[in-house]
């Protein structure tokens, strides 16, 4: 009972490592219609930003500065690298992402090396709390009620704002929304940034808990892209949906069977492809060939 | 903008050079298709002009010409004089030129408030107050919480307008607006354009339904395979049969 | 893009065998790859590392037989390459530990991974490009896991070591792979024995595999390979089975690419967990893309130049991958094709060869092949085409409803209406591009109503689109031809080692419809560059190409000058004589000119048929083009 409690709250912590990795990745394809494989290289350069400023400076400052850095590097990556592949096909753009995520994870191993780091929090909260049958770490459950909380500003960005109103208009239809005057490039360049910057928030936050090295980005992105898959490509609620359905269901694998527990979420994705393409919240597309 | 209930009577034909919108000589490609050629008209403020035709001739593709969505290859289109052509879509459309396009277009995943406000923040210059318009489209204030799918064809058509209206337009461009509609919702339509045109709004009307754009227009173009075939008033439009038949009808 | 390139001398080849051009390309390869490990000496390579160069050359030509030739991009070809591994890894250590013959275990391997691909494919290959690779990459995925927990067969993480040495069966001989080759000092280029009996083996390997790759593309399956890549749309409207066909090519570039792991893994003598890993999927990406998509030796120079540059800079600097990664970005933002658009723009010297024959007109017995439709002219009932109550609703939408439609075979029908009638929706339903939701065609008396486009083709229904969908990069007689090696293969011919053998009707075919469209004088021009109407005229001709009965074509003469449009009615007038043909059209003046009869369209439904003076005469139809009132109302 207690082993079950354990995995359910794991699962949670790991789904929502896996749902703000989602949410970036579903509304920079819904507004820019970028496939990123580089996603994962926001994940760990928050990660490693935001583990040498926690130990050079304090943790309360690697939350601010990861996010920063990495939403500049995206900046970068949209003005320099990335125009020219927004209107090419799919497959381009993850052969271009892809590379771009190579070539971080390899200057991020030749700066930090390949073993896995980590920066311990601050005393206070590194103890547990009683939670009905079992204890649990303090900052595992912080950090699950801080990515929630990011999660629902996301949201409320998107819902409440009027520069969420135009990225929704966007997602739907670019067209109308320039016909109206909209600027519909620049809020996709807040956009990506913003995605970027959630990843990297993410990875500074989530490192104390598993570590970090230059392989992690990309080890949490290819479920991530699972989790999108089954969710539904630029639904905010299907990643939402697919990051726990897909954490909760490696967590309670991996309980009951362990060795099934990566299997089992490929299989979910293979599913889903097979029979729903287009994911359990997503829009019915046109993803069948004739 | 001036006051909703003006009733101010249509202008007068206004001679070339005090034209607000002057299209002249596009020749607008798709692809390799040479579907516009030499296409020129103009219109003056305040006037309501309707571009007619059967379908598939050009009148749409003129239209996107003129906001930038199909830029002509060669030719000109200037607004109070200052040139349109190699200009994006926002650009002219913030400079006031705003289209209602053929399909409407609403956003289907928006409410209906959340449309009309979309076209509020990206409004260069507010047009129309959001009281004004649920004066003058009543039935939109009833269905502000649906969502942009859940409205009838005619209701769409209503917010599609009223979208361009809450925006301060220079020159309104409406896309068959009665296409598709039911011939008691067509009526309506046909009010809020003549309101529209009361209000001095300077109009360019693409429609297929003759009766409709006889009844507003102040002067009528008729195009024919990409090109402008005709140039006159409403009533020449009537009383001539044998235009109707070459250019509108079999 | 020259994977249908003709050939020069085509009544040579018909006679098989080897032509020069074949022998050429064979010693070259064979003296290059005899060269190489040689060549790598000075530079610090060594003999195993040319022999595992051979080897994954082997898997990128695979590779890249389904990113360049099928234009199909693949994450998980480790599946394909650790898989094929493992399983000769485990035969050769379950069921013949003391005299492991490798024919057996490699054989065994390719044929598993043979299997792995044909059932992944069949699931896989009818979703677009990125969901495509996302699901290769999760069967991938699912099979590296697979791998890393089945520790009984697989040792898990640790990889399966300490192979016995492989024995090669020769005849009476017992051929050990790992034996040297006797001492001979090359100066710098450092001794013979260096290289083992395995160098040998893998080499010959990898020349039959770069012939058989160079006689696969150029083969009948290649070259309609290299159609569907290149315009799937048009390739499935001629009558080619597109997913049959990316399955028939995953299939073969599985089976090559496990073939290549399972050697890879007897020369190693271990399988490492990550040969199924997402970093080997993603190598074989590196490795075509940087040495070029599209090309034969593309895939072997990047994979000796990445492999080479792995080995020798790992020693060297700890940022070999880094430098790795980044020439791969360079690669594909400044040079979409790879290092061979060096070599290609060499080869592409020569001009495109071309079918030098003309057909002089025959006064011989005409060419049954070439009969047209006598039997839809016999006259009598049987109409063409026919629909009952046809439908098609997107949701709620209606745009096609009720639609009961006859034409009789030899007649020339315009189909018009104003705005909303669903013409094209309404050829769509007639081609087989979309499916109906309600009602039922005929096609000569025959249910169709559920036949997909691929196979109304073949049936006789050939359609022309409203913006020509054509393959740009090749000759206008090479479209044709295309068009008519679909109607003489079939929808799927799995002819892999040469070109049709009926190259005479081919020809025959395409002529005839480039001459029926007046395109004879630009035959060789390529179709990217013709002017608008020759395009639109070629988009016809193409669906002449295919011996229809029936012919649509969707405004053929849309955006096209007057002479031209004149002149292309005249062509379609002559058509007609010979076919039933029908046009969408808002053309009035050639409608009314042209047509024996038209039926009228509005909103989804049939308003009105019949001449077109009945048309012109009837209030119903004037109405629905003046937006639903009569013409006595506008008089107010």
């Amino acid at each position: 009972m207690e082993a079950l409690f354990q995995a359910l709250l794991g699962g949670l912590v790991l789904g929502l490592i896996y749902i703000a990795i989602a949410v970036g990745l579903t509304i920079i394809f819904g507004t820019l219609r970028l496939v990123n494989f580089a996603h994962g290289a926001f994940y760990a350069i928050g990660a490693y930003v935001g583990l040498v400023i926690a130990q050079r400076i304090g943790v309360g400052w690697a939350f601010i500065a990861a996010p920063i850095a990495v939403a500049l590097f995206a900046v970068f990556l949209d003005r320099f690298v990335l125009r020219s592949f927004y209107e090419k096909e799919p497959t381009s753009q993850l052969l271009v992402t892809f590379g771009i995520a190579l070539v971080v994870e390899e200057t991020l191993r030749l700066i930090f090396g390949a073993t896995t780091q980590q920066y311990s929090m601050p005393l206070a909260l590194q103890g547990s709390f009683a939670l009905g049958p079992i204890t649990y770490p303090a900052y595992r459950l912080l950090f699950a009620g801080g990515v929630i909380l990011m999660l629902v500003l996301v949201w409320l960005f998107i819902e409440k704002t009027n520069y969420g109103l135009i990225v929704r208009a966007g997602i739907r239809d670019r067209t109308m929304v320039q016909l109206l005057g909209g600027n519909i490039r620049q809020a996709s360049s807040i956009v990506f940034a913003l995605g970027a910057a959630i990843a990297g928030l993410v990875g500074a936050a989530a490192t104390p808990i598993y570590g970090i090295d230059p392989a992690t980005g990309f080890a949490f992105l290819v479920p991530s892209f699972v989790v999108v898959v089954v969710g539904g490509l630029g639904s905010f609620w299907g990643a939402v949906l697919g990051g726990l359905l897909i954490g909760e269901l490696q967590s309670l694998t991996n309980l009951a069977y362990a060795p099934a527990s990566q299997v089992v979420i490929y299989l979910c994705m293979a599913l889903v492809l097979l029979f729903r393409p287009q994911g359990l919240l997503g829009e019915s597309e046109v993803i069948r060939q004739s | 903008m001036s006051a909703s209930d003006a009733t101010a009577p249509a202008p007068a034909s206004a001679p070339v050079t005090q034209a607000r919108l002057r299209v002249e000589a596009i020749n607008t490609y798709y692809g390799d298709s040479h579907v516009l050629r030499d296409v020129s008209l103009h219109i003056g403020a305040g006037e309501t002009v309707a571009l007619l035709g059967r379908n598939g001739v050009g009148k749409t593709t003129t239209l996107k010409s003129i906001v930038g969505w199909q830029k002509p290859r060669t030719g000109s289109v200037t607004l109070d004089g200052e040139e349109l052509v190699g200009s994006d879509m926002m650009t002219i459309a913030r400079k006031g030129i705003s289209l209602v396009p053929e399909e409407r277009r609403i956003f289907t995943n928006l409410t209906v408030a959340e449309n009309l406000k979309l076209a509020q923040v990206t409004a260069r210059k507010p047009g129309w107050t959001l009281d004004h318009v649920y004066e003058k489209f009543p039935r939109l204030r009833e269905r502000l919480t649906h969502k942009g799918d859940e409205i009838s064809g005619g209701e769409k058509q209503m917010l599609a307008i009223a979208r361009a209206l809450l925006q301060d337009v220079k020159v309104l461009l409406l896309d068959e607006p009665t296409e598709g509609l039911a011939p008691l919702i067509v009526r309506e339509v046909e009010k809020v354009i003549r309101e529209i045109k009361a209000a001095g709004i300077t109009t360019l009307l693409v429609e297929q339904n003759l009766y409709s754009a006889l009844a507003v227009a102040d002067r009528c173009y008729i195009i024919d395979q990409g090109e402008i075939k005709f140039e006159g008033t409403p009533d020449q439009v009537r009383t001539d049969e044998d235009l109707r038949r070459r250019y509108l009808h079999v | 893009m020259t994977v249908a390139t003709t050939d020069a001398t085509p009544a040579k080849r018909r006679r098989g065998g080897l032509l020069a051009a074949d022998l050429r390309f064979a010693l070259l390869c064979a003296l290059g790859i005899a060269l190489f490990p040689f060549l790598l000496h000075p530079l610090g390579g060594y003999s195993t590392l040319a022999t595992q160069i051979a080897i994954v050359s082997v898997a990128s030509i695979g590779f890249n037989l389904l990113l360049g030739y099928a234009g199909t991009l693949s994450y998980g070809h480790a599946m394909f390459y650790g898989g094929g591994g493992y399983v000769a890894a485990i035969l050769i250590l379950r069921t013949m530990p003391d005299h492991p013959n490798l024919w057996l275990a490699v054989l065994g391997a390719t044929l598993a991974t043979t299997v792995l691909a044909v059932l992944v494919g069949a699931l896989t290959v009818r979703l677009y490009g990125i969901y495509f690779a996302l699901l290769t990459l999760a069967f991938a995925q699912m099979i590296y896991f697979i791998v890393e927990q089945a520790k009984e067969w697989t040792n898990g993480d640790d990889g399966l070591q300490s192979l016995p040495n492989a024995i090669l069966p020769l005849g009476a001989w017992n051929l050990d792979l790992t034996t040297h080759l006797p001492d001979f000092a090359l100066g710098p280029f450092g001794n013979l024995s260096d290289l083992r009996i395995w160098y040998i083996f893998a080499g010959t390997c990898l020349l039959l595999v770069l012939m058989f790759a160079r006689t696969l593309t150029r083969s009948q399956f290649g070259e309609v390979l290299g159609a569907i890549r290149e315009n799937e749309q048009r390739s499935t409207l001629i009558g080619f089975n597109a997913a049959g066909y990316r399955l028939a090519a995953f299939a073969i570039s599985g089976a090559l690419t496990g073939f290549a792991g399972a050697l890879r893994g007897l020369f190693d003598g271990s399988i490492p967990v990550d040969a199924v890993g997402i970093d080997r999927s993603g190598s074989f990406v590196i490795y075509t893309v940087v040495g070029g998509v599209q090309t034969l030796f593309g895939p072997v120079a990047g994979t000796a130049v990445i492999m080479f540059l792995e080995n020798v800079l790992s020693a060297k600097t700890p940022a070999w991958r880094l430098i790795e990664g980044l020439i791969f970005v360079g690669v594909i933002v400044f040079l979409p094709r790879g290092l061979s658009t060096v070599f290609k723009q060499e080869r592409d010297k020569n001009p495109r060869a071309v079918f030098v024959r003309s057909l002089r007109p025959s006064t011989e017995e005409p060419d049954p092949l070439l009969k047209s439709v006598e039997e839809g002219h016999r006259g009598g009932v049987m109409s063409i085409i026919e629909t009952f109550k046809l439908g098609k609703f997107f949701g709620h939408f209606g745009a096609v409803r009720d639609v009961d439609f006859r034409v009789d075979p030899g007649e020339l029908r315009a189909v018009i209406g104003p705005n909303g009638a669903g013409k094209t929706t309404f050829f769509n339903l007639l081609s087989g591009t979309i499916a109906p939701t309600a009602g039922t065609m005929n096609y000569k008396g025959r249910d169709v109503s559920r036949l997909s486009g691929t196979k109304r083709v073949h049936l006789g229904i050939a359609k022309a689109f409203q913006t020509a969908s054509l393959y740009s990069d090749q000759t206008v007689r090479q479209n044709c031809r295309l068009a008519a090696l679909a109607r003489v293969q079939g929808p799927f011919r799995l002819q892999v080692l040469r070109r049709s053998t009926r190259l005479d009707d081919i020809d025959a075919l395409a002529e005839r419809a480039l001459s029926r469209l007046d395109l004879s004088g630009v035959a060789d021009v390529r179709a990217g560059d013709l002017s608008h109407g020759d395009k639109k005229r070629l988009d016809i001709a193409i669906a002449l190409a295919t011996q229809p009965q029936i012919l649509l074509l969707d405004e053929p003469v849309a955006g096209m000058s007057k002479d031209e449009a004149r002149k292309t009615e005249a062509l379609i007038r002559k058509l007609s004589t010979e076919m039933t043909v029908l046009v969408i059209e808002h053309d009035m003046e050639m409608v009314m000119g042209l047509s024996d009869s038209i039926t009228v369209l509005h909103q989804g439904t049939v308003l009105a048929t019949g001449t077109p003076a009945e048309i012109q005469a009837n209030p119903r139809v004037q109405e629905a083009y003046l937006g639903g009132h009569s013409e006595a109302e506008l008089a107010h």
